[in-house]
């Protein structure tokens, strides 16, 4: 990151000498970036076809979980206006 | 049934302003004077003089963000007498295999360097915590014969050393005033070695 200003990004400010929670919102930030799983995920070569195989598990399971959640929670709705109001 | 829901539903909330009124009026002390009057335009009043009262105390408080102080504007933080960026910087490089750490100054001019190795370990146990540690609180210990306090650390690599070493500046008697992680990430440049098959 030499071209870029210094100090500037991914950095985080310790209060009261706790370091503890500083790195944890640091890794917290560098997570929420994606920044972590690309370096550990960039250690060694992916080859294209194991990509593209990677990249499409991953949609699949994105969807299925959105899916998944919002049947949840929609079953899980208690409070909702009484279906047999006025009979 | 729906009359009695209604009605459950404005008893519920007179019920409410009721008890937030009296927690309001248990609170600020300029509102006691006020005469009682019915509940529902008073509420809100109440509600308005006790978030004037509240907010006074939190901005005489210093507020803390955990953004650094840019280059460019003035920000009245003050380490030891120094601003921000004039804060000597200790690099921690956490590779896989050892742990590198060398203080210098603001403008990168040499001031301590150590790492695990020179801490007299061999081979596979420069790549633990305790290590890095040990590497932190010599370093710090360097660093303080050459009159440094506070110090902003940047961290560069995924090792085993990352908080560990940090954890050892903080032991050996350094101020940490900042965390930076400058881990080099590559926009697809050079090939890295190929997938370990095991």
């Amino acid at each position: 990151m030499a071209r870029h200003l210094r100090f500037v990004a991914r950095t985080v400010m310790v209060q009261d000498g706790n370091v503890d929670a500083a790195y944890k919102a640091l890794n917290r930030v560098l997570s929420v970036d994606g920044i972590l799983e690309t370096v550990k995920r960039k250690r060694y070569y992916e080859k294209p076809c194991r990509q593209r195989q990677r990249e499409n598990y991953e949609n699949c399971r994105r969807i299925y979980h959105a899916e998944m959640a919002r049947r949840i929670s929609f079953l899980s709705k208690a409070n909702r206006p009484d279906p047999w109001l006025g009979c | 049934m729906s009359n009695l829901t209604s009605r459950l539903s404005s008893l519920a909330r007179c019920a409410n302003q009721h008890i937030l009124a009296s927690f309001n009026m248990g609170r600020a002390s300029v509102v006691s004077t006020e005469s009682r009057r019915p509940i529902c335009s008073s509420a809100i009043r109440q509600q308005e003089s006790a978030e004037e009262a509240t907010v006074t105390p939190k901005t005489s408080s210093r507020e803390f963000s955990i953004y650094p102080p840019m280059p460019g504007e003035d920000s009245p933080l003050r380490w030891g007498g120094m601003k921000f960026e004039d804060l000597p910087i200790a690099h921690i490089k956490a590779t896989y295999n050892n742990t590198h750490i060398q203080v210098t100054d603001h403008s990168g001019q040499y001031m301590a360097r150590t790492s695990c190795g020179a801490e007299g370990f061999r081979n596979v146990k420069k790549s633990t915590p305790i290590a890095a540690q040990t590497a932190g609180i010599s370093a710090a210990a360097k660093a303080q014969a050459k009159g440094v306090t506070f110090v902003r650390v940047v961290v560069k690599g995924l090792g085993p050393g990352r908080l560990s070493a940090i954890k050892g500046l903080t032991m050996g008697g350094l101020e940490v005033v900042s965390i930076t992680d400058n881990t080099p990430v590559p926009h697809n440049g050079c090939r890295p070695r190929k997938a370990r098959r095991m």
